[in-house]
């Protein structure tokens, strides 16, 4: 057991492409670690200099204590579970999990014993004379699993290793791979693109945006306070809704489109440095949930555009008539970012989303007033895009 | 956790040049080959085009420039045998090629079905292609036999109710070529209907069943999905078609050495026998490296042009 | 045209029925005619072998003789009786086999290995050395065959000099490169983190998993080379040195009144291996050379 440890670590391909930018990241024993990001952002590539696959142009990454830039991937003792899951098709199963070990020359009964018990806590026993062609996408993501624990390996380290299951036993196999890395216990570096698979399985989640690193901390703190207005954005599904904004010179209001909102004293004690803002632009940012049709209080009225009934809450989209901040870059390509505008351009006026109480009474083309909890607010600085405390 | 036994690694840097040291030590032995056996060969063949040697005599080697390249165009008597070696491979590749690729694209959308006698065909249609081509000719030889013994002759005889008079195949000026062509066409269809038939299982059947939602008739699914869908199949047939049909040698020597009246030389039979049997290799060597840039030459504008026309 | 299953829909109940009871005869009509002309030399070539030579060339009767006797084999066996002066059955069959076990054995190794490193190492000049191969691809053998006959006339007539030019294949590297271009660099990556090295890699996770590749290279080198006879001739006068091709042809090419039986008897012993190795591995030959499409 033992941590990784990344200082100043760059990653630039021969042909100048600066794919990772000085990260400093520290996975602790035990630790399950996601990095998130949307695709392109690098997160795969991070991981696969942590396996050794890649090679390191700059900084240092260490394995429980040991410097391994130089090392190759066998000798890092690491095990890896890969998107595609990599099964060797002509090994049975028993000789996929058990071929790291075949490869360190263990005693046969070693390993078998050690087969044995991996393919117990993955419930594989009774597939172990098959080939992998003949498993499901879950059979198979089980023995890629049993794959990497059979190892006892330092690290674990997964390439979105869900992304190919379908939506039901992606969530089951969420919560059996968070157990078997809690009996391993081994440091594990888990990279995905999905947010929600990110905030509900890692200790703690590293946002990663063109490789450069936005923030590392645990699901609730990247929620409540996010660094910037990328992790903001990209951090909660629905999004949360930004919006230029202007604060009054006073103080006391904030200018959001043609409507006005009261600023309560307190903000301005939770976020010293808002006063700095005072009669200038920004960005303001208000989840979905922190906007209700209940109660009363400061009110956004904007016009309802379609209505998601999940059942358990409603989604409704609205138009303001504030003009909406856009992150450019949440979805990789240049290509989806322009996508991503142009259906901006279209969708104009139904941008912002709230989730309110089931049952309740709005329909599509309604004015509705939006209580706000402005307490619960964000406020991003317009140039830098990072958040005001 | 056991920790296991892995050395304690050294400080080295490694990884990169061991591996490009494998990848050399894996290329070595083919690339030694082919560079031997193919590279070395093909410059020497340029050099030998650009020098005269009188085999077997004392005469030294000299330089002659682009001599036997000239010769190809200028000489008298040798232009013209090129010319018609290279019209005739001309005319092998005009007829063959089209016909080879759609006789066997026609055979490929018909055994493109299951059954016993369909796969039958299937295997008849292919088995010409693991006949050497030694045996095809040896075969088509006695096929096309002048006289009334000969048994083409007899069957065009009985067809037309006697009124056929047999005819000297490979012997008439007229007629020599075309048999080849015959005799290759059956020899070679069967490798390309393969590939089609391959082509054609590439296309998802939800093609032709959006096309048939859509109305189409038997003969837009043709046009408009199996058409397109066999676009690189076809491409790449066309181009395979087209080089083999210009190294056009075994058959020609074997069955008619060229003749009658150099009506089936070809430039490869021209190439082989001037160096080989009329010794004079610096000729040979030169019609080779014209033929080996025409090739070339062919295959970069053929696929340009089949690529542009498609897109 | 093709194998078109119509979309199930309750609309049209008669027209599937019909469909259903509809026997392509159109097609049948045409398969049987084009297997008569495609059979036909076939059948020629192993009736004529069991003919008398006055029936072998006999207009349409050769077709349909009176009755087949084994003369052509036993006066084939009786003229090549010696290894040195006439060659033997025995001996040709040996050497072709021989040379092709070479060609066939010896290309599958290198031009794998060969194709393998193209595809996945990283090394200089990886770029320009796989230009060289795919122009190499298109060169004629007949090209070269004249200056590699100077460079090889110390070895004429010898077995190996018949395989050794063939054995390095341009093409059969650039099989062998594009397929392992196909495979995915996952299964390596998973191997090297097992800690296996790149040799073994190659020889443990990608050897297995890419026998299509090398059945297609086999059958395709077999082929040619079985067939090969230009290159032979080229380089053995010696009869205890000829493979088929060459015992055949100079019987073809010698006889100013040939003996149409005798030389199919011949010629059904030079095919027989072939045909038999085709019909019994058929799914593989015909896999082998479609795979050859997925390059275009």
């Amino acid at each position: 057991m033992s941590e990784i440890v990344l200082r100043d670590v760059s990653k630039i391909y021969d042909n100048g492409y600066h794919a990772i930018h000085n990260i400093d990241l520290e996975v602790k024993e035990g630790e399950f670690m996601v990095v998130v990001g949307p695709s392109g952002c690098g997160k795969s590539t991070l991981l696969r200099m942590v396996a050794g696959l890649e090679t390191i142009s700059d900084g240092e990454i260490s394995i429980g204590g040991e410097v391994v830039n130089d090392l190759t991937p066998g000798e890092r003792d690491l095990a890896m579970v890969f998107q595609n899951y990599a099964l060797y098709p002509h090994m049975t199963v028993e000789k996929n999990i058990g071929y790291s070990l075949r490869l360190r020359k263990l005693p046969k009964e070693e390993i078998k014993r050690r087969v044995a018990e991996a393919a117990e806590i993955l419930s594989l026993t009774e597939y172990l004379s098959q080939r992998p062609g003949r498993l499901s996408g879950g059979q198979r993501q089980r023995v890629a699993m049993g794959r990497a624990i059979v190892r006892e390996p330092k690290a674990f380290l997964m390439d979105e290793p869900l992304s190919n299951l379908d939506a039901k036993l992606r969530v089951q196999m969420r919560s059996e791979i968070l157990q078997i890395q809690r009996r391993v216990g081994v440091a594990t570096l888990y990279v995905t693109h999905d947010q929600v698979e990110a905030m509900t399985m890692g200790d703690r989640v590293t946002v990663l945006r063109a490789g450069v690193l936005q923030q590392c901390d645990t699901a609730q703190a990247l929620y409540d306070r996010p660094r910037n207005v990328f992790v903001a954005s990209f951090v909660g599904s629905p999004s949360m809704n930004l919006l230029y904004a202007e604060l009054g010179p006073d103080g006391t209001s904030l200018r959001v489109g043609s409507q006005n909102l009261e600023v309560p004293d307190t903000l301005f004690a939770q976020r010293p440095n808002l006063r700095a803002y005072l009669g200038r632009e920004l960005v303001v940012g208000i989840r979905p949930e922190d906007l209700t049709m209940a109660g009363d209080g400061q009110t956004l009225v904007g016009r309802v555009g379609h209505i998601e009934a999940l059942g358990s809450e409603l989604i409704v989209h609205f138009g303001l008539d504030a003009r909406n901040y856009v992150v450019e870059d949440k979805g990789g390509s240049a290509e989806e970012a322009e996508e991503l505008l142009e259906e901006t351009a279209l969708t104009q006026h139904v941008r912002n989303v709230a989730r309110v109480a089931p049952r309740s009474s709005v329909v599509t083309g309604d004015q509705v007033p939006f209580r706000v909890s402005m307490e619960r607010a964000h406020f991003f600085d317009l140039a830098s895009g990072n958040a005001i405390w | 956790m056991v920790t296991l036994t892995s050395p304690v690694p050294q400080r080295r840097r490694r990884k990169i040049w061991t591996e490009s040291r494998v990848g050399l030590t894996m290329l070595i032995p083919g690339i030694v080959l082919i560079v031997v056996f193919m590279l070395i060969p093909f410059f020497y063949s340029v050099w030998l085009s650009l020098h005269v040697e009188i085999v077997g005599s004392n005469i030294p080697i000299r330089s002659v420039g682009l001599l036997f390249y000239r010769h190809l165009f200028t000489d008298p008597i040798f232009r013209g045998i090129f010319l018609k070696s290279l019209e005739n491979n001309g005319i092998f590749a005009l007829v063959v090629v089209p016909v080879q690729t759609g006789l066997a694209m026609f055979l490929a959308i018909l055994v493109n079905r299951n059954g016993a006698f369909v796969k039958f065909c299937r295997t008849t249609f292919f088995l010409p292609v693991v006949f050497p081509m030694v045996l095809t000719s040896l075969i088509w030889k006695a096929i096309l036999a002048p006289g009334p013994a000969g048994m083409l002759n007899a069957a065009l005889r009985v067809v037309t109710f006697g009124h056929f008079t047999p005819q000297y195949w490979l012997g008439n000026v007229h007629l020599a070529l075309p048999s080849i062509i015959v005799l290759s066409i059956w020899q070679g269809t069967g490798f390309q209907m393969v590939i089609f038939l391959a082509g054609l299982q590439g296309i998802p059947s939800s093609h032709y069943e959006a096309a048939l939602i859509d109305g189409a008739s038997r003969w837009h699914l043709f046009r408009d999905v199996t058409l397109p869908g066999l676009r690189n199949t076809t491409i790449f047939v066309v181009m395979v078609t087209t080089i083999f049909s210009l190294q056009v040698f075994d058959q020609v020597y074997l069955l008619t050495q060229g003749g009658p009246l150099n009506a089936t030389s070809s430039v490869m039979y021209l190439a082989v026998s001037q160096a080989y049997v009329a010794n004079n290799v610096g000729q040979g060597a030169a019609i080779s490296v014209v033929l080996s840039f025409i090739i070339l030459l062919l295959s970069l504008i053929q696929r340009q042009v089949l690529r542009e026309r498609v897109d | 045209m093709s194998t078109v299953s119509l979309p199930a829909s309750s609309s049209a109940p008669r027209r599937r029925r019909r469909r259903r009871r509809h026997v392509p005869w159109g097609v049948y009509a045409l398969l049987a005619i084009f297997s008569v002309l495609f059979l036909f030399p076939i059948y020629y070539l192993v009736v004529g072998s069991f003919e008398t030579p006055a029936d072998t060339l006999n207009g349409l009767r050769a077709a349909a003789p009176s009755h087949l006797t084994f003369a052509n084999y036993h006066s084939l066996s009786q003229q090549f009786f010696s290894s040195t002066i006439t060659g033997s059955l025995q001996g040709f069959y040996t050497v072709s086999t021989l040379v092709s076990l070479i060609v066939v054995v010896g290309g599958m190794i290198v031009n794998s290995l060969a194709g393998y490193a193209l595809a996945r190492m990283k090394f200089r000049g990886r770029k320009t050395l796989l230009l060289l191969i795919i122009v190499l691809v298109i060169i004629p053998f007949q090209a070269i065959a004249v200056p590699l006959y100077y460079m090889l006339s110390g070895l004429r007539n010898t077995v190996v000099v018949q395989a050794l030019p063939f054995i390095g294949s341009a093409f059969s590297v650039y099989l062998f490169y594009t397929f392992f271009l196909n495979l995915p660099p996952q299964l390596e990556e998973a191997a090297r983190i097992d800690g296996a090295g790149p040799w073994r890699t190659f020889l443990q996770i990608i050897l297995p998993n890419a026998k299509p590749a090398f059945a297609s290279v086999a059958i395709l080198s077999f082929i040619q080379i079985w067939s090969s006879y230009l290159w032979p001739l080229m380089m053995t006068s010696q009869p205890n040195v000829y493979p088929l091709s060459i015992a055949i042809g100079n019987l073809l090419k010698q006889q100013s009144t040939p003996n149409y039986g005798e030389m199919f008897a011949f010629g059904v012993l030079l095919v027989v291996p072939m045909a038999a190795f085709f019909l019994v591995f058929q799914r593989w030959f015909i896999r082998s050379v479609a795979s050859l499409a997925v390059k275009g």
